[in-house]
Parts: C-alpha cells; structure tokens; sequence
C-alpha cells in the first residue's frame, strides 16, 4: 500500500534525464532495547502515510521525503536491540548509508550502550563511509532526564556525527532529523556521492 | 461366481460337483484337462481373459513389455517405456525443443535485423554493433584469464553421492529421467517466459538475449572454478548488463530492474546445478554442520528465546506453521529472487503472528527472536547453501537495500545467532545447557506440563518441542479420552444388559407368582341350554317350517 504510494511521490519528485527516480537511503536504527527505536520508526513513517493501512510490522518501514532539488527515499531498518544480538548486528549495517544510534534520555545505560554501538560503526567502518547520527529520544519526559543535552551534543561533536534529540511520541523534531539527514547541505552532498558511488 | 452360472448352463452336473470342491482356478483347468472336457476349459480360459480385460486384474506379458521390444519392463509413467528407452525417447524430443527455441531465437533475430535495417539503414546498424562488442571481448577476457582450477583430490574421497553426478551434468545422464525431466520442463518454461518478454523490448531484448546466451554457454566452461569466483563472474555479467541498460533506457532504474529481474530468473535457472552447493566449497558440510546444530538445540522452547508468540492462539498457531513452511520452501526455488520471496512471506506471517499475541505491530525487537525460534523448529534444508547462493548470485542492490534484504538479513543474523548460542542467550545456567545439549536432560520433563514425557531413550534425540510432537501428543491424549469414554459405554451397556436381565427375570418372577396365586382354572363350560328353554307355552308353538318341494 505504501510503496504504490512511495512510488507515486516519486514521480513527481526529481527529474533525472527526463527519468522520475527516487534515491534510495538505507538508514539503521541502532540502540538497545527500549530506547524507542521501533516508534521512531513508526513515527517516521506515519508521519507521512496517515491514511496508510495500518501496518503489521514496523522492522522494515519506507518514507518518501521530498526535498527542493532530490527525492530521498528512506528505508529504515531496525534492529533488535538486546544485548545478546549485539555480536549478529553488523550484518544490519552493511552497506547502510545511515545509521541512526539512538538512546534514551531518561536512561543513562542506554547512553552508555549508545557508546559502544558508536565504536562498533567506527571499527566497522571507514569515516564518511556511513552518516552515523546520535539521536537521544524521549526529550518528552524532561523530568526523568539522566543525561543531559550537552552530553549528547558533546559526544556527537567528538566523532564529528549530527545530533539531534527527538520524541517519537510527541513527534517532535521528527521530520526535522530527517531533513537534517537529508538536508544538512555538507552532509547531503556526502549522501549524494554515497548514493552515486553505490548506485543500484 | 460367474463361472458357477456358466456350469449351470453346461448342466453338467458331475463336474460341477467336483469342480465346487476346488477353490484355485488353477486346479480348475487341471480338472477340466484331466477329465479331457475342453470345453469347458475353453469357457474358463475365455472366461479368464474376458475377466483380465475388463478388471485388468491379469494383464498380459506383453503389455507390461517396453513398446520399444527392448525386453524390459516397461512403465505407464514412461509413456510404456522402458527406464532406458524413455530416456533416449525424452532426450530426442527435448533437443527438438531446444532447437525449435533456437530456430525461433534465430528467426526473430533475423526479423528485426531486416526490418532494422530497412528502417534505419546500414549506418545505424553498424553504429550499434560496437555497443556489442566490448561486452564480448570483456567476456573472452575473462574466460582466458581465469585459468581452469584442477579439482580438488577431496572431490574424489568426498563422500558426497548427492553432489558427484554434478559435475557431469548433461541432464540425460542424471539418474532419475523424471526428475530431469521436471526440472528441465521448469527451464523450458524460464526459457520461453524470457523469450516472450524480451519480444516487447524489441531489438535490445534480442541482444539481452544473445549476451545471456554467451554468458550461460561460457559458464558451462567455468564449471571447475571456485564459487567466490563462480559468483564473481555472474556478479559482473548483472554489473555489464544492467549499465548497458541503464544507457540504453536513459537512467530509469526501475525498467532496469525489471529487465534485471528477468535475465537473472533466466540465468539462474540454468546455471542453478552448477553453482549451488559446488564441490569446490565446503557449503555441504556446513548444512550438516547446521542442521545437527538445530536439531541439538530441539529443546529451545518460546519462553528461553522471549519469543512474544502465543501458540494457544489458533490463528497464531495458523501463522507459525505457514512461516515453517515458507521457510522450508525456500530449498525448492532456484532463482535467488523467488528464494528470498519465500523468506519475506516467511517474514510477513511472523510478523502476522506477532501482531495477533500482542495486538501491536511487530518491532525488530520481537522480531528477531521469532525469526530465530522458527528456524529451529523448520531447521530448513541446506540453509547455508540456500544463504550462500543467495549472497552470491542474487543482484546485490536486493540484499543491501529494500524489503527482500532486509529479512534476508534478519535471516542471517538469525542463523548466526544459531551458531553461537549459548547458556546466556537462552537465560539458562551453564550445566543445564549442557545437559540439554548433550541429551541428558528435557526441560520438557523437567517443567511436568507435558502430560506425555518423550518417550524412551529415542526421545532425546528426537524434536521434543515440534508442533508434530505436540499434535501427537494431543492426539494420545485425544485417544486416551476416548478410551475412557469408550470404557464407560462399555460399562453401562454391560449393566443395562445385567438390568435387562434381571428384569426380565422379575417379571418372569412375577408372572410366576400372580400364576400362582392365581392359578388359571378352566372351568367346564355350563350345559348349553336353548335360550327359549324358560318359555312355559312352548308346546303351543306351532312346528318349525320344513322346506317343502314344490313340483313344477
């Protein structure tokens, strides 16, 4: 249902030689179980598909965002977030093109776990080879708060990585993070170059 | 029976006397012959052959005879042929078909060139023609760069019986005709689907298919490399063929796809028993590795892997056997694309399952675990083959990106997870692990909620956990149900028969007593007496009429 509609998107979008296409960008939600990964993911996607059949899973979701000059087609892929997956995860982030670190504000383990995931990208992978973005979630429970926006911001900061705190449930800053994935201009022209280079 | 009619109809009575002593038919003629009554013996035998024909209860020699006249047996299923005539009969009507496919191949080819020609004129023509040959060149290249591996001596101690008639692998010598043929008939089919699709794509269509051709005739070459380089070689055919594509319909992925779809649904389907589960890998082993790893773990149970799926549940109970058996499908497709449908339809009804326990959509978080309990309980046939000829022939763009991969993924992650499990990932303790393992101990047993413990030392070995187990269990418990029930029918039939007994017997006794007490006197019946004995004037009547004869 979606994907008649993703592709109806599409063809209004960007006009490549007198060709509608859509680039593709796989996109990984890492992060431990609980942090809220799956509802950003919901979030993103019915954000956008309101009126879409409701949706049996949200593991593997897609979300069509138009920006002025390109037509960004997201596919977001979650993982599981246990711990005792941690060593089959890699598998996941092959050939991502972005990958989401998320963690839960009101949970410092979770920032903690979000560390290692960072390490484990950084190893994995040549820098620039995947936009990695660290994203605190649940910024909607002030209160319960154990780790603070600056600690987010400079953790990102060190490994040169966008930052970005949201709230699946308020979708506040949603469709800001993926603008800002798709629209940062220096981030963007990477994408484009990764999309280039690993065009299918 | 019928023979007693035609005897009846003989009326000969002697020898139907003695005949109705004898049962075999056999000693029947014997009789007939020894009594030298060939007549009769002419209706039996006629009686017989009439019998066979119309039951085709004794069928003749001859007609169980290959049609060839070879002098063996022959089969229905091979058209009444012999094992060795079909397969010399099959062969010559599949080289025909290969050829007409080519003759077509050839004539459509002609077809268009002329008709290019006329349109176009030579100094087009000539212009495309370089478009072809680069690809050409890159291809003899390759063939002249990759010098033949000598096979491995491990292929000769390889115990392999499944694998060995591989190498030689014109169909026709395959031992099974029918199973060649079932799977050539597939290939045809491809084949035809191909031809047919590339006639709406014109002239590129014709080239696709000339270029496919090339590629599947210099595989055949090839059979002796690697498979990493097997896969290499395909990988950049579908990397050649899919940038010339992509100039020829000027950048629009999609139709490049589809086009894509098809030469590798074409291409995979005849190259399929070269290239899965080659000799050359040791891919065999570890399917075996893998699947005595499952089959070890029989024991794993929902609630050690927090699997969110409730069985009790029938629709969910539907789902997790439809996820089975997709998964278990998956070993019967040969192109990479219709094997990783068979794991997203696997995907999608977990995810169904998911959805009807918790009455919410599945996350990654749910889904992983069930992905994982379902393998063990399908433990898929060769699924490590099945993975790696995915990972190598399918189009990469499938297994990076998009729905397909994604589960394919999950899929990998799942038999990776297999791989390593442990005590930990399970929740259980270290010991009771082993002991598990090693067969030592049921958590089955353990937990008394099976009513039915596995039976015997063979149980061990066996799935504790499957849904058949299950299923036999509930059956036992069915049929232990019904025992008791038939046992108390049985019970108050023997009392209602005691109670019928007995009440009869106090109504006899009854009988008996009211006899008694009343015992039946039959009196004499009183002298008749004339019911006008009373009358006192009697005397006075005047006398009966008497018949008078009257004369006239």
């Amino acid at each position: 249902m979606s994907e008649v509609r993703v592709r109806g998107r599409a063809e209004t979008g960007l006009k490549f030689h007198g060709e509608t296409r859509a680039l593709r960008v796989k996109m990984v939600l890492l992060g431990s179980s609980g942090v809220g990964k799956s509802s950003l993911a919901l979030r993103f996607s019915k954000d956008e598909f309101k009126a879409s059949a409701p949706t049996v899973g949200c593991a593997y979701l897609t979300q069509v965002v138009c920006l002025h000059d390109a037509t960004l087609r997201f596919e977001i892929w979650d993982t599981a977030g246990q711990e005792k997956y941690h060593s089959v995860t890699p598998l996941y982030y092959r050939g991502a093109h972005a990958a989401l670190v998320v963690y839960d504000i009101t949970k410092r383990e979770s920032f903690i776990r979000a560390q290692l995931w960072l390490k484990e990208l950084e190893k994995q992978y040549i820098p620039g080879e995947t936009e990695v973005v660290l994203v605190g979630n649940k910024m909607d429970l002030p209160d319960d708060r154990e780790v603070s926006l600056q600690e987010g911001r400079s953790l990102a900061e060190r490994g040169g990585l966008l930052f970005m705190e949201t709230s699946a449930k308020s979708g506040e800053q949603m469709n800001e993070l993926l603008l800002t994935i798709g629209s940062n201009p220096e981030h963007k022209i990477r994408i484009m170059q990764l999309l280039e280079r690993n065009r299918v | 029976m019928r023979l007693f009619t035609i005897f009846a109809e003989c009326n000969s009575s002697y020898v139907f006397s003695k005949f109705a002593r004898c049962q075999c038919r056999e000693s029947q003629l014997k009789l007939f012959k020894s009594a030298e009554d060939h007549f009769l013996v002419e209706i039996v035998k006629r009686e017989m052959s009439q019998k066979s024909e119309r039951r085709g209860i004794h069928v003749d020699q001859s007609e169980l005879l290959c049609k060839k006249g070879c002098g063996y047996y022959g089969n229905a299923a091979w058209q009444g042929l012999c094992s060795k005539c079909w397969r010399e009969e099959y062969q010559r009507a599949r080289q025909k078909q290969i050829q007409e496919d080519w003759a077509l191949a050839e004539k459509l080819q002609r077809e268009e060139e002329a008709a290019y020609a006329s349109i176009q004129g030579a100094q087009s023509h000539s212009q495309a023609q370089p478009s072809l040959a680069p690809f050409s060149k890159f291809e003899e290249k390759k063939t002249n760069e990759k010098t033949r591996k000598v096979t491995t001596v491990k292929k000769f101690f390889s115990p392999s019986s499944r694998t060995a008639p591989k190498k030689e692998s014109h169909e026709g010598k395959t031992p099974s005709p029918s199973i060649s043929r079932q799977s050539s008939i597939e290939t045809d089919r491809v084949s035809r689907d191909f031809v047919d699709f590339l006639k709406n794509l014109q002239k590129p269509g014709r080239e696709i298919h000339k270029q496919c051709r090339l590629f599947i005739e210099g595989m055949a070459n090839k059979k002796d490399l690697g498979a990493d380089e097997l896969s290499e070689c395909v990988q950049d055919f579908y990397q050649n063929m899919s940038d010339r594509l992509m100039t020829h319909f000027k950048g629009s992925t999609e139709r490049v796809e589809r086009v894509m779809d098809q030469v590798e649904k074409y291409i995979m389907t005849r190259l399929y028993k070269n290239v899965f589960c080659p000799e050359t890998t040791d891919d065999e082993k570890k399917d075996l590795a893998t699947q005595h790893r499952i089959r070890a773990l029989h024991w794993v149970n929902i609630q050690m892997l927090c699997v969110p799926v409730d069985e009790e549940i029938p629709e969910v109970a539907d789902n997790v056997v439809k996820a089975i058996t997709d998964i278990i499908e998956m070993d019967s497709k040969r192109v990479p694309r219709d094997k990783l449908a068979c794991i997203t339809r696997c995907s999608k009804h977990i995810f169904n399952a998911i959805k009807i326990t918790k009455n919410e959509p599945a996350s990654a978080d749910d889904f992983l675990p069930t992905l994982i309990y379902i393998v063990l309980k399908a433990n898929p046939p060769r699924l490590q083959s099945n993975i790696q000829y995915i990972t190598r022939f399918c189009n990469p763009s499938r297994l990076m990106t998009g729905e397909d991969g994604y589960y394919f993924t999950n899929l990998c992650c799942a038999v990776a997870f297999i791989e390593k499990l442990d005590a930990q990932s399970l929740n259980l303790s270290v010991e009771d692990f082993e002991r598990y393992m090693s067969g030592q101990a049921s958590p089955r047993r353990q937990e008394a909620e099976a009513p039915w413990p596995p039976a015997g030392p063979c149980g061990g070995g066996g799935t504790g956990t499957s849904p058949c187990l299950t299923q036999v269990y509930q059956n036992l418990d069915l049929l232990a149900g019904l025992g008791a029930r038939q046992e108390r029918v049985l019970e108050g039939a023997r009392t209602l028969e005691s109670d019928l007994i007995n009440w009869q017997e106090s109504v006899e006794r009854e009988v008996q007593e009211i006899l008694e007490k009343f015992p039946l006197e039959i009196r004499p019946p009183a002298s008749a007496s004339a019911i006008d004995s009373d009358n006192v004037e009697n005397d006075r009547l005047p006398p009966p009429l008497q018949p008078q004869v009257f004369a006239g």
